[in-house]
Parts: C-alpha cells; sequence; structure tokens
C-alpha cells in the first residue's frame, strides 16, 4: 500500500526567516531519512511557509479566494513523505523515524488506490 | 437446545470463528457477515435436521462456503480477485473431511485492539468480535444506542481495512505496544463492568466476559507476565464485587468490605493467575498493581489489620514503574493511612490540579483528607466538586453521608 505521512509541525520553528544551524541540521536529517528510505519512497516535498499559502475554497457552488492556509492551527503541515509499506504498523514504524525539529505530529494517510 | 443453548453455542464459537475467516480472507467484514450467515442457516437447518455432532465446526464450514460465495459475487464485479479465489476454492474442498477451526483468536484480538482503532471502539469490537457479544448488549453496556453502536463498529471495521491493519501478529518492534494496546482494551472494557457496583445493571454478565477473555489472553500468551496480571485482577475484582455495596445500596470502601463476603474461589483463581505472573517476571506495573489487589484480598475478616503499609510499599515501587496523577492519588490515600494525614494533603497539594481537575476520585480524596484534618468549609467544597462530576449511584451516596459527617463536626 500506499501512505502519505503529513508532517505538522510549529512553523514558528521553520517558518520564514528562520534559517539558521537548527534548520540547516533539520534539512541534513530529512536528506539522510530519504536516502535510508531508499525505494520505499515514492515521492515527498517540503512546503514553503504558510504566508506563502492561498486558498481556493467552494461553498454551495461559490468559489472564493484567501490568503493564508486551510486551517489557522498551532501546528501546520510543512512537508510530507509518500512511501510504499506493506501496512499500517510498517507505515507508523518508518512514520516514528520522521525527522522533527522539535514537537510535532506526522499524520499516517493511506493514498487511494486499487491496492 | 433451547434458544439460550444455541446462543451459547453461537457465542463460544464466535472468536475461533470469526478469527480464523478474518486470518484467512483478511477482511474482518466478510469475515463478521459470513459468521452471521452461518448462525441464520443454522438456525433453520438444526430444527428441521437435528444438530450436528460438532456444531462449531459446521458452522465453520458454512461461514467458509458463505464468504466464498460473497468473493465470487465480488469477483463478477472485480476482476482482481480471481487469483486469490482459485486458492480458497482448493483449501475449501481440502477441508470438506477433517474440519479443525485454526485459532486465530490471538490475531483478532490484536487487529480488534490496533492503536489506529478509537480506544471505545476497540473495546466494542472486541466484544463484538472476539466474545461475540451483540451489538445490543454492548450498546447496552456503553450506555449507547444500539445505533450509535453499530455505526461505531462499522467504522471500526472500515478504518481496520482502509488504514491497513495487518491481519498478521505484531512483528517484535511492535510488540510492547500493541501489547499494552490489547491489554489497556481490555481494562477500558473492564471499567465498564466494575463501575456498575452492583452489578446488577446492565453490565450483569459483562463482567464474566472478562473472565473468560483474560482467560483466553493468558492461554495464547503463556509466556507475557502481564496479561496473567490482568487476569489475576480482574479475579481480585470481581470477587470483592459483593462486598464493594450494601443493601441500601451505599458504596462501601474497599478497607471497610468485609472481607467474609469476598468471593474466595475468584480470589484463589486470581493468585494462581498472580503467581504465574510473578514467575515469568515481577517488574511491569501491572503486575505490581495486581499485588496491591492481593494484599487486599489476602483479608480474612475486618479484625484483620488493613494493609496499608505494604500497599504503600506497592504504590513507591509502581510509581517507579509508571508516575502518573492516578497513582500518585492512590499512593496518597495509603500515605494517609501510613503517615498521617497532613502529610497526605502536603503530598495532594504537589498534584497537578489543572490535570485532575474532572477526575471525581481526585476530589473525593481531597474531600476526605481535609474532612478528617479538620478543614470544614475547604472539605464541604471540595464534595460538591467530586459529586458534581461523579454519576456512580453507590458512590453518591457514601459520598454525600460522607457530607453529612463533615457538615455536623461544625466549627
Amino acid at each position: 500500500m500506499q501512505y502519505a505521512l503529513l508532517i505538522y509541525e510549529n512553523e514558528s520553528i521553520f517558518g520564514p526567516g528562520k534559517a539558521g544551524p537548527k534548520l540547516q541540521h533539520a534539512v541534513g536529517r530529512h536528506i539522510e531519512f530519504t536516502k535510508e528510505l531508499g525505494a520505499k519512497r515514492v515521492g515527498g516535498a517540503g512546503l514553503k511557509a504558510t504566508s506563502s499559502a492561498t486558498t481556493v475554497r467552494t461553498t454551495k457552488g461559490k468559489q472564493t479566494i484567501h490568503d493564508g492556509p486551510f486551517a489557522e492551527t498551532k501546528e501546520q503541515l510543512g512537508g510530507f513523505y509518500l512511501i510504499e509499506a506493506p501496512d499500517l504498523d510498517a507505515a507508523i514504524a518508518i512514520a516514528k523515524k520522521v525527522p522533527l525539529l522539535e514537537d510535532g505530529a506526522v499524520e499516517v494517510r493511506p493514498v487511494l488506490g486499487p491496492g | 437446545m433451547s434458544g439460550g443453548a444455541l446462543e451459547r453455542v453461537f457465542r463460544e464459537a464466535s472468536g475461533r470463528i470469526v478469527g480464523a475467516l478474518a486470518a484467512r480472507f483478511r477482511d474482518l467484514a466478510l469475515a463478521e457477515d459470513a459468521f452471521s450467515e452461518a448462525c441464520a442457516r443454522a438456525l433453520k437447518d438444526w430444527s428441521v435436521g437435528g444438530y450436528p455432532a460438532d456444531p462449531a465446526a459446521w458452522l465453520y464450514q458454512v461461514a467458509v462456503r458463505v464468504a466464498l460465495d460473497g468473493l465470487r459475487r465480488r469477483r463478477t464485479h472485480a476482476r482482481f480477485e480471481s487469483q486469490l479465489s482459485a486458492e480458497f476454492d482448493a483449501q475449501a474442498v481440502h477441508e470438506d473431511d477433517d474440519i479443525v477451526i485454526p485459532d486465530e483468536r490471538l490475531r483478532l484480538i490484536f487487529i480488534c485492539c490496533h492503536p489506529a482503532v478509537s480506544v471505545d471502539a476497540r473495546a466494542a469490537l472486541t466484544l463484538r468480535l472476539v466474545c461475540g457479544l451483540s451489538t445490543q448488549e454492548i450498546a447496552r453496556a456503553f450506555l449507547v444506542s444500539e445505533t450509535t453502536m453499530a455505526q461505531r463498529l462499522t467504522r471500526a471495521k472500515s478504518k481496520i481495512a482502509d488504514a491497513g491493519v495487518p491481519f498478521e501478529l505484531p512483528a517484535a518492534p511492535f510488540w510492547a505496544e500493541r501489547l499494552d494496546s490489547v491489554l489497556v482494551t481490555i481494562e477500558i472494557a473492564y471499567a465498564k463492568a466494575h463501575e456498575d457496583a452492583a452489578g446488577s445493571g446492565p453490565h450483569a454478565h459483562f463482567a464474566a466476559e472478562m473472565l473468560d477473555l483474560t482467560r483466553t489472553l493468558v492461554h495464547l500468551l503463556p509466556t507475557e507476565a502481564e496479561p496473567g496480571a490482568l487476569a489475576a485482577m480482574v479475579r481480585f475484582a470481581e470477587g470483592r464485587r459483593p462486598a464493594r455495596v450494601d443493601r441500601t445500596g451505599l458504596m462501601i470502601p474497599l478497607s471497610e468490605q468485609d472481607p467474609q463476603l469476598w468471593q474466595r474461589s475468584l480470589i484463589d483463581e486470581g493468585n494462581g493467575y498472580l503467581h504465574r505472573a510473578l514467575a515469568i517476571d515481577p517488574n511491569p506495573a501491572r503486575v505490581v498493581q495486581a499485588q496491591i489487589h492481593a494484599a487486599w484480598c489476602a483479608r480474612s475478616d475486618l479484625q484483620d489489620p488493613p494493609p496499608w503499609p505494604a500497599v504503600l510499599a506497592f504504590y513507591d515501587l509502581l510509581l517507579s514503574q509508571r508516575d502518573d496523577a492516578v497513582v500518585r492519588l492512590n499512593r496518597i490515600v495509603a500515605v494517609a493511612e501510613v503517615r498521617g494525614v497532613e502529610t497526605a494533603l502536603c503530598d495532594l497539594e504537589e498534584l497537578d490540579r489543572k490535570l485532575l481537575r474532572d477526575f471525581g476520585p481526585y476530589h473525593a480524596v481531597r474531600a476526605d483528607l481535609l474532612r478528617r484534618a479538620g478543614r470544614r468549609e475547604a472539605s464541604l467544597q471540595a464534595y460538591d466538586e467530586a459529586l458534581a462530576i461523579i454519576g456512580s449511584p453507590a458512590e453518591r451516596r457514601w459520598l454525600m453521608r460522607q457530607k453529612k459527617l463533615a457538615l455536623s463536626r461544625g466549627i
């Protein structure tokens, strides 16, 4: 099966203007992690800060455009991995190893498909 | 066979058959539906043709055929399962002469209790599929409508299918986490039965299911200490049930319960499980907790001094294994008896009040300590806080009686 690992972290740590050794270190760890995943990694990307996000919302057929992310929460979606794993336990094991800067969460979501 | 006897046959066969079907077809909903259909056919066939020699084997065989038919029907819609079905067909023919239902209950328990399923749904699903309780019975025990419970069960089964919960026993790196999830689920299910102090409410035979389920788990996991400790605790708690409430429906605290009313056979069984668990590993938190229960259950009558010093020592040990607010609160109750109320109150002040704000027992313990320390106003307020949260009628009556006691000692 394929799973998306959606990474939620506090943007005040990785967000705009947060260059520096800490972030550099995190990027390094993601590169390491990607190497470790090898063929298990199907895809993925890091996302720019939510300040760069624009949301198109459809309500009762009417579309409006908003600045900012879909949801204003303490932790924001900052990136994702698309992985291949035999089952949920294997996907959770990989999710536990996703590098985080500090506190955060990794949501494990199965990807739609023929299986 | 009477209707009740038939129901018992179905219930006892449930875990075995649903487990075997789920392991084979890797589809929980298909397994459950096939078993239900087999029971429906049994009701019809057995009343006409008489009872088979081995009803479970009959049910299993029919359920396998029903499941295969279901898969075949699906195959006409989606061709990609043809290879799987061909494999199943070969097995079905092969099994017709000698039927041994493979014991896959352990796999089934681990699937039902996967941490990806919500805690409440885990307990409900286990009771439904492993213990064979009806949705209606489970709904009654969880105090929700049958429709709500049916939806909760359906959601849980979809989650297991959609999220790709494995139909295998957990691999070594996941073992501890997954086993804990199973034990927590059983604890939650048992807590439902335990809340009902008199044991006469909708949970009446629920507790018996927990005795069965823990016995099965110990049988299936003979090298693990914690399932045995849990089996022991359930027996100790059930053994004390006859003394937990008096004739007027008033809760009796553990230290005031008359040990002569306790059910010795259950307590003896509990001690058997505990000794085996201790021999495997005396360190896990649940094994220490079971020893606390055992210390209480060793009392033979009310003249026997309560085992507070031993209880306190076990709580100190437990704290080194599992340091959480509830363990600390229980320890404080023992501290009050061994080192005095003032020391206990000091310890209580150190607890995280915010975390325990909605926890009824916290306010009940606090009220009791304040009352005994002669701090009347603070105690009365704490009783009110406890009464605002605690719903069990027996416990409420006891709290109201204690509150009256505090009131009558006017300063």
